[in-house]
């Protein structure tokens, strides 16, 4: 039940890592607990420091949007995307041609 | 007679049961339905577990329907197998009971989330026919019932992906996946009549037994490998899992994971048991630990690009059943070679089959708490979704638990798989173990970016009003998140005793064929 997994190559014990979770946590809070808490909620102590400028009301001002994740990955792998997403068409019969193809390439490897 | 020896006939009887009597029970409104839902979904998950015990317990079950042996004797003393046969190894039942699961949580998930749809006794009828051919293709010892199952699940599949039938996404979809789908049928179909026209035969186990390789053989191998490879998704064969899985509803989805692994235990079944070594050159197994990597790679780096949620995680299906291909690709290479096999081909087997495992109930819950997002926000765009963790804090937890889990952090379960995973694929060739290293950074960046974009961040004005889902959303959710932590507690237990044995089967094709032919033909 509690048993370590080998893999032929070393090992995986998940109970030391939750050890060293656990003490990770405990380190953490114990940090924490060190932090001044004699600061005044509501006054401007806690306001979100927005680059001297005001916070907008609605938190969607103020969002990074997804589409602008990763992109300088996407940009510069713009070569290979562009290949990419051109061979995903959502046409029907280039489903099926894809799959004909691939039986195809395959059916000749295995019969050479 | 012991009850428990028909439990093969029931995984089957049931879930058939319950879809034709869904219209009957739907006539007694919503109430009687979800009970319905929810008693014939437990009663399949217990007989498909019932089953694994049993099975890990007893060694191989052979079921023949309707007489007691497995072959027709004539008076003139011909024997052959005719008979309609289910046969369940430990790798059969270990696929059946991870399906079950999954179609579990899925069905609890549906109870309330297709609260807003008509016509739910179709619903229910259509779900439970898809269980039905999922597990069916997983436990038949005969190939052209396993066509039979295929073309069950295929057809309710259809439906179901449709069901959302005022949404022409939906039912472009369905028609898309509808269209490769029938034309790989039918060469599985071919296939299975070029073996039965060679052995006279369907039975996997007779077919296997007789089995030399010949032109028609090589042929019928091509067409099942390939045909299989586009149902669980692979590249180049996946564009219709993007389609087809952001728009079914989420319950289905959870379970269309699960239908995706039953066309993988095709696949396998084919290359271990009936082919097995007698498939000779290492063509194939290099065409699917090729087709493996590609799926990795290709699925992930076009699910970090994806700014739809279930979009995003439908292209990570196809970069999971990478692994899953990789791994198992590797384990066939090993076949022939006792030595690769002892050395790295087994533990590879048992890293690809825990995936298995890991992937059906991760990709569950995210499918799931996707459709919670769906639910509660009444978006799925990335670019529109902010902030639910305030709001959502239930989903939120057991998406990030899920999230982790297919990143392969550890703890989490499927670091495990993974691990084994680079370890066994780095002794057959670094690059294959650096391509499953890139996948796994990738995945996490893009489920990074869906938690940061979905769930972190300032709280929106258009959100406000957003609640957690109902309890039976969230039961379905948790039903998914408790085999996951359970899974990382306990991996080496899995491993030993549900995993192995699986495996050992696997590659056990005399074990396959002896169980049911004996000494015979």
């Amino acid at each position: 039940m509690w048993e370590k997994v080998y893999s032929g190559f070393g090992y995986w014990d998940v109970y030391l890592w939750l050890l060293f979770f656990a003490i990770a946590s405990a380190v953490v809070l114990f940090i924490r607990s060190k932090g001044r808490s004699d600061y005044k909620e509501g006054t401007e102590q806690d306001e979100i420091f927005y680059g001297s400028n005001i916070v907008p009301e609605d938190g969607g001002d103020i969002a990074v949007p997804a589409a602008s994740a990763y992109w300088g990955f996407v940009e510069a792998l713009k070569p290979y995307y562009n290949w990419l997403i051109e061979l995903h068409t959502g046409i029907a019969s280039e489903y099926v041609g894809y799959f004909m193809l691939t039986l195809a390439v395959v059916a000749v490897l295995v019969l050479l | 007679m012991n009850w428990q020896m028909h439990l093969p006939a029931l995984a089957l009887a049931v879930p058939l049961l319950g879809a034709f009597l869904s219209l009957v029970v739907g006539l007694g409104g919503r109430y009687l339905r979800n009970a319905w839902m929810v008693c014939v979904s437990i009663a399949t998950t217990a007989i498909c577990i019932m089953l694994l015990q049993r099975v890990l317990a007893g060694g191989t079950m052979v079921y023949v329907m309707g007489a007691e042996s497995w072959n027709f004797t004539l008076p003139s003393g011909l024997s052959w197998p005719i008979r309609i046969i289910i046969q369940v190894d430990a790798f059969s039942a270990f696929m059946a009971a991870t399906s079950s699961i999954a179609a579990l949580a899925g069905a609890f998930f549906s109870l309330r989330f297709m609260d807003k749809f008509t016509g739910l006794e179709k619903f229910s009828a259509l779900y439970f026919l898809l269980v039905t051919g999922m597990l069916g293709m997983q436990i038949t010892g005969d190939l052209f019932n396993f066509f039979v199952f295929l073309e069950i699940a295929s057809v309710a599949s259809f439906g179901l992906i449709a069901f959302w039938r005022d949404r022409p996404e939906a039912v472009e979809a369905s028609f898309k996946y509808m269209v490769v789908s029938t034309v790989s049928a039918m060469f599985v179909l071919i296939a299975v009549g070029f073996l039965y026209g060679r052995y006279n035969a369907v039975n996997i186990a007779a077919v296997a037994r007789m089995l030399h390789m010949g032109y028609a053989e090589k042929i019928a191998l091509v067409f099942l490998v390939v045909s299989l490879a586009m149902k669980s998704g692979a590249v180049p064969m996946h564009m219709w899992t993007p389609d087809a899985y952001a728009e079914a509803p989420a319950g289905v989805t959870c379970l269309l994971v699960a239908v995706s692994q039953a066309s993988l235990y095709g696949l396998f079944r084919v290359c271990f048991t009936l082919y097995g070594v007698t498939a000779g050159s290492v063509v194939i197994p290099w065409t699917i630990i090729i087709m493996g990597v590609l799926s990795m790679f290709i699925g992930v780096t076009m699910a970090v690009i994806q700014k739809e949620m279930k979009r995003l995680m439908a292209y990570h299906s196809v970069s999971q059943i990478g692994y899953i291909l990789l791994a198992l690709g590797v384990g066939l290479l090993s076949l022939k070679d006792p030595q690769a096999m002892a050395d790295y081909g087994f533990t590879a087997m048992k890293g690809g089959i825990f995936h298995i495992l890991n992937y059906t109930m991760y990709k569950g819950l995210l499918f799931l708490s996707a459709g919670a997002v769906f639910y509660s926000a009444g978006t799925r765009d990335l670019n529109e979704l902010g902030g639910l963790a305030r709001n959502m804090p239930q989903t939120t937890f057991m998406f990030v638990i899920a999230a982790a889990a297919i990143a392969g952090l550890p703890p989490f379960n499927g670091f495990v798989s993974k691990l084994l995973i680079y370890q066994t694929t780095f002794a057959v060739y670094p690059l294959l173990a650096v391509a499953a290293l890139v996948t796994s950074v990738l995945t996490l960046a893009s489920f990074v970016k869906v938690f940061q974009t979905a769930f972190l961040g300032p709280a929106r004005k258009t959100f406000e009003k957003v609640v957690e889902v109902p309890a039976s959303m969230l039961l379905g959710m948790a039903v998914l998140t408790l085999v996951i932590v359970v899974l990382t507690l306990f991996p080496g237990w899995t491993l030993s005793h549900l995993v192995e044995p699986a495996a050992k089967a696997l590659i056990d094709q005399s074990g396959y064929i002896s169980a049911v032919m004996g000494g015979g033909l």
